[in-house]
C-alpha cells in the first residue's frame, strides 16, 4: 500500500470517527504498523491451496493469502474484492466483470484477466463451490486485459455468491501456478494479492505470513470479510497448539496474542483475565445427525420424523455448550440469524417438539422393531459425542434401540462415504451463504438427499434470479425439510477465541478469523 | 566382542522387517481415510475418489507394501500426503527437540533416581528412605500429562518464570532452549526417576549385605566410602539397565509431554499423522523408533561389560 493512500484511508477515518463521537480525540490515532501477531490455532493445514480442501483451517489461512474477484460484507452478501464490478447480459447469459487494475501478485506481477480465467477454470474444476457454478456454465473467457467474460447455459442465481464464498474459494492464481497444477493435485506454490503473503511454513510448528507491501487496498471501509484491508502487524505467525489447555494458558502468559478453538469451560477464567478477553464465535456450527437415505433403517421417513420428535434440543445444547447460555441458540431457520438474507422465521415447524406420544406413534407406523440403528459419532469433538450421547438417552426412552459407535474423525469421514455402514452420523453444519450450498440437501453428500422435490427446489433456487421468488422457494425447501427430515437440525452452538487485550481492531461479527485491519496495541 | 555385535546387528533387520510390516497393515487395516481428512467434512465422494487415484491409494494393498520395501531398500521412506515433503525430512526436522528433550528427562530422572535410591538405602528405615520412597511411588502414580499442565499453570501462568509452551533450538539460542525445555523435562523426568530410584535402592541394599561390605566397614572406613567407592560401582549394572529401559520409555512417554508442551518433534508427528491417517509418517517414525529401541539395547548391553569387567560377551 502507498504511503498516500495510507494518508487518506487515516485521515477519513479520523473525520468520520470525530463526526461519530463528536470529538477532538479519535480513536483511530491508536491504529499502529508493526509487530508480530501470534496465533494459537488447533493445528496444521492441509493444504494452502484454498481450491483444493474445504477445511476450515484452509480457509482462514487463505484468505490472507488470496483474494477472489468478490467477497462478502458484514451481512453476508456478494460485494466486488478483485472485480471493480459485473455486468449481466439482458438475456441473463453472460457475466462481464470489469478487473480492478494494478493489482499485483506478491511475486511482483500484475494481475490480468488471463490469470483469472485459468484460476476459475482450476477452481471450477475443483472446488464444491466451484463445480457447483461451472455445471451451469458454457465459457469463461479473457475479453481483454481487465475484462472476463462467464457464458452460462442458463439463467443463474448462484454466480456472484458461488465467487464470494470464503470456504473452498475461487482464490486468483497467477495463470502459471493454476495451470501447473492439475485440479485434483493441490498446489504447493502459494502466490496471491492478498494483504498478506507467505514467507514460511514449518509443520507443526508455525507458518509466518509478512506483510505485502505492494498490496492494494480497495479504497472503501472494512466490510465483513470484505472491503478495505490493512496489513497492520509486519507478521501474522500461526502457531498450531494441538491441546487446548496450552492454547489457553499460552494466551494468560502472553506467548500468544490470539487462540482459537477454546473449550467453553475455559470461558470463566479468561473473563476474570485481565490481559485477555474472551471471543464468542457465532454462528459456528448448528449440530446435525445425518441419515443415511440410501439404505437401512432411515430410508424410512417415518422413523426420522419420529427421532425429530423425540428429542428435546434445550438441554442437549446446555450440556453440549457446558452450561453457558452464551454459547448456543435455539434456532429452526436452516440458515443462522447472522445470514440476514436467508434466516427463515416460519411458525408451525415441527422442531423441538418434545412429543414422546407422536415419537411413539410414529415407530409404530414405521414398523420399528428395536432393530439396533448405528449411529457414528466422535471423540475427537468433545461437542459432536455429548449430543450424540445425549440423543441416545432420548431417542431409548421412547423405544429406539442405539447403537452408538464411536470412531475417531478419519473413520467417521470415510465411513459415512459407504451406506453400508451407518444408519446416522453426527457433524456440524457451518454458514452456508446461499440456499444452494447447504450440501446435506444435495444428492452427493453423504446420507445422500435422494428426494426428487427438494432437489428440484434446490434445481430452481440456482435458477431462479428474482430474490423474491427465491425467498419464497427457500421458504418451501425449509418446510419440505421439517416433512422430510433429511437430517435433524438441533441448535446453534458456538465457539470460543480469546485475544490479549492488546489486540485491537477484531472484527467479531466474522465467524472466521481475519487480521487483516488487526493491529497491536503497544 | 567383534563377532557378538556383529550378530546382534544383523538380527535387527528381521526384527525391523517384522515391525514395519506389522505396522503396515496395522495402519492401512484401520478404518479411516487420509484424503477425506485433507479435503475436509464437505468434499464429495467424486473429489475423494479423485485425490485418492493421485495419491496411490487406490492400488491394491499387496502392490502398495511391495512399493514401501523397495523404497526402504533405496533409503527412502515415501512421501508424506499431508505434510508434502519426504518423509526422511520430517523426520530429520523433528528429530532433534525429541532428541533433546528425551536426553533432558533422562538427565532429570537419573539425578533425582539414583541418589535418591542410594540415601534411601544407605539410611534404611529412616525418615529420609520414607519420604524418597513416598516421593518415587507419587513419581509412578501421577499421570504424566496431569502434572505437565499443572506445572503449566503454576510455573507459567501463576509465577510466569517459565513459557507455557514452545520449543527453540539449543544451537540457535541455548539460553531460550533451556528455558523451554525445563518444565518438559522435570516433568517427564519426575515419573521415570521414581523406578530408578526404587531399583537403585534395592540393588544398593542388596551389595551393602555382601561380606566385602562387611570387611570394607570392619576395616575402619567411612560410610561415605563404603557407600559410594565400594558399594555403588557393584550395584550400577542393574541399574544401567533400568536407565537403558527407560530411555527407551522416554521416547514413547515423550509423546504426551510434546503434545502438552507443543514441542514439534517425532511424538507429535506421529499422533498427528495417525490422525490424519498419513501412512508413509507413520511407518517412518514407527521405524526410526524401533530402530533407536534396537540400538539402545545394544548399547545398554556393551555398557555392561565396560562397568562389569567379569561380563563378556565371546
Amino acid at each position: 500500500m502507498t504511503g498516500s493512500v495510507v494518508f487518506r484511508k487515516a485521515f477519513l477515518v479520523l473525520a468520520a470517527a470525530a463526526l461519530a463521537a463528536g470529538t477532538a480525540v479519535p480513536p483511530a490515532l491508536a491504529q499502529v504498523k508493526g509487530g508480530v501477531l501470534r496465533v494459537g490455532n488447533l493445528g496444521e493445514p492441509p493444504a494452502l491451496d484454498a481450491h483444493w480442501t474445504t477445511a476450515s483451517i484452509t480457509e482462514t489461512l487463505t484468505n490472507h493469502i488470496y483474494e477472489g474477484l468478490y467477497s462478502l460484507d458484514k451481512d453476508k452478501k456478494p460485494i466486488p474484492m478483485l472485480a471493480e464490478g459485473h455486468t449481466v447480459s439482458k438475456d441473463g447469459l453472460v457475466y462481464t466483470f470489469k478487473l480492478r487494475q494494478g493489482v499485483k501478485f506478491h511475486n511482483g506481477k500484475e494481475m490480468t484477466s488471463d490469470d483469472v480465467v485459468a484460476s476459475l477454470v482450476r477452481w471450477g474444476k475443483q472446488s464444491i463451490y466451484g463445480k457447483a457454478l461451472f455445471a451451469q456454465v458454457t465459457d469463461v473467457k479473457a475479453v481483454d486485459k481487465y475484462t472476463v467474460d462467464l457464458r452460462l447455459k442458463e439463467k443463474s442465481a448462484i454466480v456472484l455468491i458461488s465467487l464470494a464464498v470464503p470456504n473452498n474459494f475461487g482464490a486468483i492464481y497467477p495463470k502459471e501456478i493454476a495451470e501447473k497444477f492439475e485440479p485434483a493435485v493441490k498446489a504447493t506454490e502459494y502466490i496471491g494479492t492478498g494483504p498478506y503473503k507467505l514467507a514460511e511454513w514449518k509443520p507443526d510448528q508455525y507458518i509466518r505470513m509478512v506483510r505485502f507491501d505492494d498490496y492494494k487496498s480497495r479504497n472503501e471501509k472494512p466490510n465483513g470479510y470484505g472491503g478495505g484491508k490493512t496489513a497492520y502487524a509486519d507478521e501474522i505467525r500461526w502457531v498450531p497448539v494441538p491441546e487446548v489447555a496450552t492454547r489457553v494458558a499460552q494466551v494468560e502468559t502472553g506467548e500468544l496474542d490470539f487462540a482459537d478453538d477454546l473449550n467453553l469451560d475455559a470461558y470463566d477464567r479468561i473473563k476474570k483475565s485481565t490481559a485477555a478477553r474472551p471471543i464468542v464465535a457465532k454462528p459456528y456450527y448448528w449440530l446435525v445427525a445425518v441419515f443415511n437415505k440410501k439404505e437401512g433403517l432411515m430410508t424410512n421417513q417415518k422413523l426420522r420424523q419420529a427421532w425429530q420428535a423425540a428429542i428435546d434440543i434445550e438441554p442437549i445444547m446446555k450440556t453440549v455448550a457446558g452450561g453457558k447460555s452464551e454459547f448456543y441458540r435455539m434456532d429452526s431457520s436452516l440458515a443462522p440469524v447472522e445470514i440476514t438474507a436467508w434466516h427463515t422465521k416460519l411458525s408451525g415447524l415441527p422442531w423441538n417438539e418434545r412429543n414422546k406420544d407422536k415419537a411413539k406413534r410414529l415407530l409404530q407406523e414405521a414398523g420399528y422393531k428395536k432393530e439396533p440403528i448405528r449411529f457414528m459419532t466422535t471423540q475427537e469433538y468433545k461437542w459432536m459425542y455429548d449430543f450424540a450421547l445425549l440423543t441416545k438417552q432420548q431417542l431409548e426412552d421412547v423405544g429406539f434401540n442405539i447403537d452408538l459407535q464411536v470412531v475417531d474423525w478419519a473413520t467417521l469421514v470415510k465411513r459415512r462415504n459407504n451406506p453400508k455402514e451407518y444408519d446416522a452420523f453426527t457433524t456440524g453444519i457451518g454458514a452456508a451463504y446461499d440456499p444452494t450450498h447447504h450440501v446435506y440437501l444435495t444428492a452427493a453428500w453423504p446420507g445422500w438427499n435422494n428426494d426428487e422435490t427438494m432437489l428440484s427446489i434446490s434445481a430452481e433456487l440456482a435458477r431462479e434470479t428474482d430474490p423474491k421468488k427465491r425467498m419464497a422457494l427457500w421458504e418451501r425447501q425449509t418446510r419440505l425439510f421439517y416433512e422430510k427430515v433429511p437430517v435433524i437440525r438441533y441448535g446453534d452452538l458456538f465457539g470460543m477465541r480469546a485475544a490479549r487485550n492488546n489486540v485491537k481492531g477484531f472484527d467479531e461479527s466474522n465467524e472466521r478469523l481475519r487480521f487483516y485491519n488487526v493491529w497491536l496495541e503497544k | 566382542m567383534s563377532s557378538y555385535l556383529l550378530r546382534r546387528v544383523l538380527a535387527v533387520i528381521p526384527v525391523m522387517v517384522v515391525v514395519v510390516t506389522i505396522v503396515f497393515f496395522l495402519i492401512h487395516l484401520i478404518p479411516g481415510d487420509p484424503v477425506a481428512v485433507m479435503l475436509g467434512p464437505e468434499a464429495t465422494p467424486s473429489q475423494i475418489q479423485a485425490a485418492r487415484a493421485g495419491l496411490g491409494l487406490d492400488r491394491p494393498l499387496h502392490e502398495q507394501l511391495f512399493t514401501f520395501y523397495a523404497r526402504i531398500l533405496r533409503g527412502d521412506l515415501g512421501h508424506s500426503y499431508f505434510l508434502d515433503r519426504p518423509v526422511t525430512r520430517a523426520l530429520a526436522e523433528r528429530a532433534e527437540p525429541t532428541i533433546v528433550l528425551t536426553l533432558s528427562a533422562l538427565f532429570v530422572a537419573v539425578a533425582i533416581g539414583v541418589p535418591s535410591g542410594i540415601v534411601a538405602a544407605a539410611h534404611r528405615g529412616s525418615w529420609w528412605d520414607r519420604g524418597l520412597m513416598f516421593l518415587s511411588l507419587l513419581g509412578v502414580c501421577i499421570p504424566g500429562f496431569w502434572l505437565s499442565l499443572n506445572f503449566i499453570f503454576l510455573f507459567a501462568v501463576r509465577l510466569g518464570w517459565l513459557p507455557a509452551a514452545g520449543y527453540a533450538s539449543i544451537w540457535v539460542d541455548p539460553r531460550t532452549a533451556l528455558t523451554y525445555m525445563v518444565l518438559p523435562a522435570v516433568s517427564l523426568g519426575f515419573n521415570q526417576s521414581a523406578l530408578i530410584a526404587r531399583i537403585a535402592r534395592s540393588c544398593m541394599l542388596d551389595v551393602l549385605q555382601q561380606d566385602y561390605i562387611r570387611t570394607a566397614r570392619a576395616k575402619g572406613l567411612s560410610p561415605g566410602v563404603v557407600t559410594y567407592v565400594h558399594a555403588f560401582r557393584n550395584a550400577l549394572v542393574p541399574v544401567v539397565a533400568v536407565i537403558g529401559i527407560t530411555t527407551a520409555i522416554l521416547i514413547g512417554g515423550a509423546v504426551v509431554t510434546e503434545i502438552v508442551f507443543n514441542i514439534p518433534g517425532l511424538g507429535r508427528l506421529i499422533i498427528s499423522a495417525i490422525l490424519r491417517r498419513d501412512y508413509p509418517v507413520v511407518q517412518g517414525v514407527v521405524l526410526v523408533t524401533a530402530a533407536a529401541y534396537v540400538i539402545i539395547n545394544l548399547l545398554v548391553d556393551l555398557l555392561y561389560a565396560f562397568i562389569d569387567p567379569r561380563i563378556r560377551y565371546d
